[in-house]
């Protein structure tokens, strides 16, 4: 099992609008009371499985469930694959707690723990990822996926998890909003080649690329 | 044969699982095995089949997921799935006894605070199961994560069925679901709330089954059920690791801890189910010979009442004008924070009295309860004279409360005790009936004995009774204060109840109230008092409390004294408190207590409209531009706007205490949409249009577009703030503005959330877009200063 043991700061100074500016002394002082209450209550969680596809032009299936990822940013990002990995990752429900708790006894806490959790979610699922890449390391992998990017829709997050069993096996729901409760979670998929993938960048085309901070910095999601 | 007949057996054998024997026959990953008892119910049967065959006493229905949620757009009613599910059960059972169980699982939601499913909403859904079920011989409830949730599955149950009902939930290894309820809350809550027999299923192994099987022993007289799954899945394969031979040897192991009706979950097939019984054949059932201990909880926390415990007093606006102006102008921040203020002080459960005449107490207190337990895992005491908000309030909490309070009169006894027997909750008795308080100790003890009898016909068990032999006041009648420490002393000692006494009382009218008091709560403690409710910020008070705890050996070597009072004396990092500084320069550098002290010595001489525009907010404007350059960040923009929260607390409590109107430069309806529940960037948002003078009316996330219509009519606002944070929530505020549009609500609308933009803003009618906190206080200065 994944165990988290400090968290990148850096990254979390990033989702608080900290590009290069170095933070004052005191932000990090309370950055880091903030990350060790945070590590207090995070219970790392996650579940992967790898399905073989079905590829269409405006459409991914899987085999043998009845799920289908739709839409062309997804069939492009699987275009080179035959197989791919689902996974869902949360970090518990405790943590909506003490982040809500903080906003009434300290805003400050508040963002500070909402951006550290944040963070916390992104390494568990980049050690998610690598395990996978570890299992899966004869096939070649695109970088993660999720429902929410491109044309995949989130409405699609119901049937990931029933199809993943997130709820049994590790405590995840999805609202009729079709947010992800614990709200730190989040389902990717990565897809699996036995030949090389070129990494389609679909940057040009993401609903959100105005609004994009990681574009702002000329960084790449993964998408 | 029916349950009751079934429980004379020394063990009731229950089936394997149902899903791992479909998956076995092809069923597609993710598809509703619920449906197959329609589309091929000749294999149901069969499977239901193999388990009585192989000697289960009751099979469970195929209708856990059968609910309104899980069944959304699958084609086929509840109705429809639940009765051929139950039917397909009972054309297997013909010709034997076994019994034909509704099977209810989770809905799939996650409820509030936590997800956005209501109470209601999720005791809807089981209801219908229930009554499409009603053909089965026994309801079972299982693999529930959440308290909440098993509750109103429960509550559902009880209101519109007369079978018994067994209900289990899914522990990890760490004896905890995956939302955090505890074995003791578990059971403490649904055996107050009726269930027939409580255990565990699915989630572990039997491997791992015997500290969690010990631990619910020690919580319950009720048959203890489990129903692990066979070990955990390879992750690919999804084939469990523990063989048939292996669970049966595992399971044998914890006969001896008091297990009652057994099964298997995931993974086991009838040959498990074959074994077990074969196993279980020679041995005899052990009941548990624990005595059950008087105790609340929450769903994540059990006070067990063994030793003086503290309930806090200060959720109550009794006598607090501060608290009655956030009771009036909902404002919940200040209500939470009273209870976390608490809570560090030490207090171990929590009194909530919400009532004034200006409010409608019942829609407060369900709204309070249902806050706090998003924030404090402390136990709550629903404070209320009203039995209509004390039942809604009960009915939301999730765990064993206290209500606060029963008497001696008749009428008090027959509408308050009926509530506290249906929720399973415990309950204050006052000593006192319709001829007032007694004077005598006798005839106090002789109402708690009345009060006990009247619970007990009600089937409240004696242990959740607490006694209040009611404190007088010492400098009016002060021969009283030793009447209500004997009487305290044989409810105690000789009647053998729990006690709780308000002590504070005592000192009313005497200077140095704080020596009479604590020197009465010891002597009180002394004589036997287990619920002290005072003020736990008094530190004297909460420092006799654990002194008696420490003296009497309750707090083993003496750790939680020691660990509450060196923690104190650790000096916090104390806030330089320079001479020369002004109130605008605390505010810029973000220094709370230096905003406090100054704008305390300020009100003194100054006006307080030229401390607000002169010293506060050119601070704020100061900050706002800094973070607009990006020279100042978020965490620093929220401390300042955080020290000129402190500063306009001071301004309101003056103003409050000399019956002024607060400052008011208008009023701003603020809400997070239907669907969403992201709301710190409107908290943000929200602390910073309050620094700046407005009036607040906060709604709250996922909130009606009907509730932002009425509360816009309601306080006149002229600007509404929405946000949300989802694409897909973006609906939601769309269909709020129309709302509002088609009401021609005389107000203007500013949209933010990470997913806006400010053409999409106009695509939705709003008028104005905000990038941030600092932009909102652009636009409400634009609307509300024209």
């Amino acid at each position: 099992m994944i165990e988290i043991h400090s968290i990148n700061k850096n990254e979390a100074l990033r989702y608080l609008g900290y590009l290069d500016e170095e933070p004052t002394y005191d932000t990090l002082i309370a950055l880091e009371k903030n990350e060790k209450e945070l590590l207090k209550v995070i219970k790392p969680r996650y579940i992967y499985k790898c399905f073989d596809l079905i590829k269409m032009e405006d459409k991914v299936a899987l085999k043998d469930c009845d799920l289908v990822l739709s839409g062309e940013s997804i069939a492009k990002h699987l275009y080179y694959c035959d197989k791919a990995v689902l996974m869902c990752a949360t970090i518990s429900a405790d943590v909506d707690k003490l982040i809500k708790k903080a906003q009434v006894e300290d805003l400050v806490d508040a963002v500070m723990l909402d951006s550290l959790a944040s963070a916390v979610v992104e390494q568990l699922c980049d050690e998610v990822e690598e395990e996978i890449k570890k299992e899966y390391s004869d096939y070649s992998t695109t970088n993660r996926f999720s429902p929410g990017y491109g044309d995949l829709p989130l409405s699609i997050e119901r049937d990931w998890l029933a199809v993943m069993d997130a709820q049994r096996k590790i405590g995840l729901f999805v609202t009729h909003g079709d947010m992800l409760t614990p709200r730190k979670s989040v389902t990717a998929v990565i897809g699996l080649s036995e030949s090389k993938i070129e990494n389609i960048t679909l940057c040009d085309e993401c609903e959100i690329k105005e609004k994009c901070e990681k574009r702002k910095r000329g960084e790449y999601c993964g998408l | 044969m029916d349950f009751n007949t079934l429980l004379k057996k020394e063990f009731v054998i229950l089936d394997g699982a149902m899903g791992t024997m479909l998956q076995k026959s092809g069923l597609k990953i993710g598809a509703i095995p619920e449906l197959l008892s329609i589309t091929e119910s000749r294999k149901i049967v069969d499977i239901h089949k193999q388990y009585i065959d192989a000697g289960a006493d009751i099979i469970y229905a195929n209708t856990f997921g059968a609910n309104a949620e899980k069944l959304k757009g699958c084609g086929y009613s509840v109705q429809e799935v639940v009765s051929a599910s139950v039917n397909n059960a009972k054309k297997a059972c013909e010709g034997t006894n076994t019994l034909v169980a509704l099977d209810i699982g989770p809905t799939g939601q996650m409820l509030l605070p936590s997800g956005t499913m209501s109470f209601e909403q999720a005791y809807e859904v089981f209801k219908e199961q229930v009554i499409a079920g009603k053909d089965a011989d026994v309801i079972v409830i299982e693999t529930m994560t959440q308290l909440g949730e098993i509750r109103a599955a429960l509550l559902a149950v009880k209101e519109n069925s007369d079978k018994p009902v067994i209900c289990t939930m899914t522990f990890e290894k760490n004896m905890r679901t995956f939302t955090g309820c505890s074995i003791p809350a578990m059971a403490k809550t649904l055996q107050g709330l009726g269930a027939n027999a409580i255990g565990i299923n699915c989630s572990i192994g039997p491997d791992d089954l015997p500290p969690i099987v010990e631990e619910l022993a020690r919580w319950t007289d009720l048959p203890i059920v489990i129903k692990p799954n066979a070990g955990l899945p390879d992750p690919s394969s999804d084939d469990y690791d523990v063989s048939a031979q292996d669970f049966s040897k595992s399971i044998e192991k914890i006969v001896s801890s008091g297990i009652k009706i057994v099964g298997g979950c995931c993974g086991t097939t009838p040959e498990y189910i074959m074994l077990l019984k074969q196993m279980l054949e020679n041995k005899k059932y052990q009941k548990p010979q624990y005595e059950i201990q008087s105790a609340v909880c929450s769903s994540s926390n059990t006070v067990v009442i063994d030793c003086p415990k503290i309930i806090g007093e200060r959720i109550n606006p009794t006598g607090k004008k501060r608290f009655k102006q956030a009771l009036i102008e909902n404002d919940m921040n200040y209500i939470l924070s009273q209870a976390l203020e608490q809570v560090s002080a030490g207090a171990d459960i929590l009194d909530v009295n919400v009532g004034l005449p200006e409010i409608d107490e019942c829609e407060m207190l369900t709204k309070t309860v249902m806050e706090l337990q998003e924030i404090v895992d402390t136990p709550l005491q629903i404070d209320s004279s009203d039995p209509k908000a004390i039942e809604s309030a009960l009915r939301i909490y999730q765990g064993k409360a206290i209500v606060n309070s029963v008497n001696g009169e008749q009428k008090s006894i027959d509408t308050i005790l009926p509530i506290v027997a249906k929720y399973g909750a415990s309950v204050v008795g006052l000593t006192l009936d319709e001829k007032g308080i007694p004077k005598t100790a006798q005839e106090r003890v002789e109402i708690a004995q009345r009060i006990l009898d009247s619970a007990q016909k009600y089937g409240i068990p004696k242990r959740d009774v607490y006694i209040d032999c009611l404190t007088l006041t010492a400098s009016a009648q002060q021969e009283q204060a030793t009447q209500t420490l004997e009487a305290l002393s044989v409810v105690k000692n000789k009647m053998g109840l729990k006690t709780v006494l308000g002590v504070s009382n005592i000192s009313f009218g005497l200077p140095c109230r704080e020596m009479v008091n604590s020197t009465f709560l010891t002597m009180a403690m002394q004589s036997g008092l287990d619920l002290p409710i005072i003020n736990p910020n008094a530190e004297s008070m909460t420092g006799a409390v654990r002194a008696f705890r420490l003296l009497t050996g309750a707090d083993e070597n003496c750790t939680n004294y020691i660990e509450a009072y060196t923690s104190q004396n650790k000096t916090p990092v104390q806030e330089i408190k320079s001479n020369d500084i002004t109130l605008k320069e605390a505010v810029q550098k973000g220094l709370r207590g230096d905003a406090q002290r100054l704008t305390k010595q300020l009100l003194e001489t100054c006006d307080v409209m030229e401390i607000i525009n002169e010293m506060l907010i050119p601070a704020l404007d100061v900050v706002g531009d800094g973070f607009e350059k990006g020279t100042l960040f978020l965490p620093q923009l929220i401390q300042s706007a955080k020290a000129a929260q402190v500063a306009f607390e001071e301004i309101k409590t003056k103003l409050i205490n000399e019956n002024k109107a607060p400052v008011s430069k208008g009023k701003i309806v603020l809400a997070t949409v239907k669907g969403d529940v992201h709301d710190i960037g409107k908290n943000i948002v929200k602390v910073l249009l309050e620094n700046y003078g407005y009036t607040v009316i906060d709604l709250g996330n996922n909130v009606e577009p009907s509730a932002v219509l009425d509360a816009v009519k309601t306080h006149n606002a002229k600007l509404v703030g929405l946000s949300a944070l989802m694409t897909t929530t973006l609906k939601s505020m769309e269909e709020t503005i129309k709302l509002l549009k088609d009401n021609n609500a005389d107000c203007k609308t500013v949209v933010g959330g990470a997913v806006l933009t400010p053409e999409y803003a106009k695509t939705i009618g709003a008028d104005f877009y905000a990038k941030d906190a600092k932009e909102s206080v652009d636009v409400a200065k634009i609307v509300l200063n024209q």
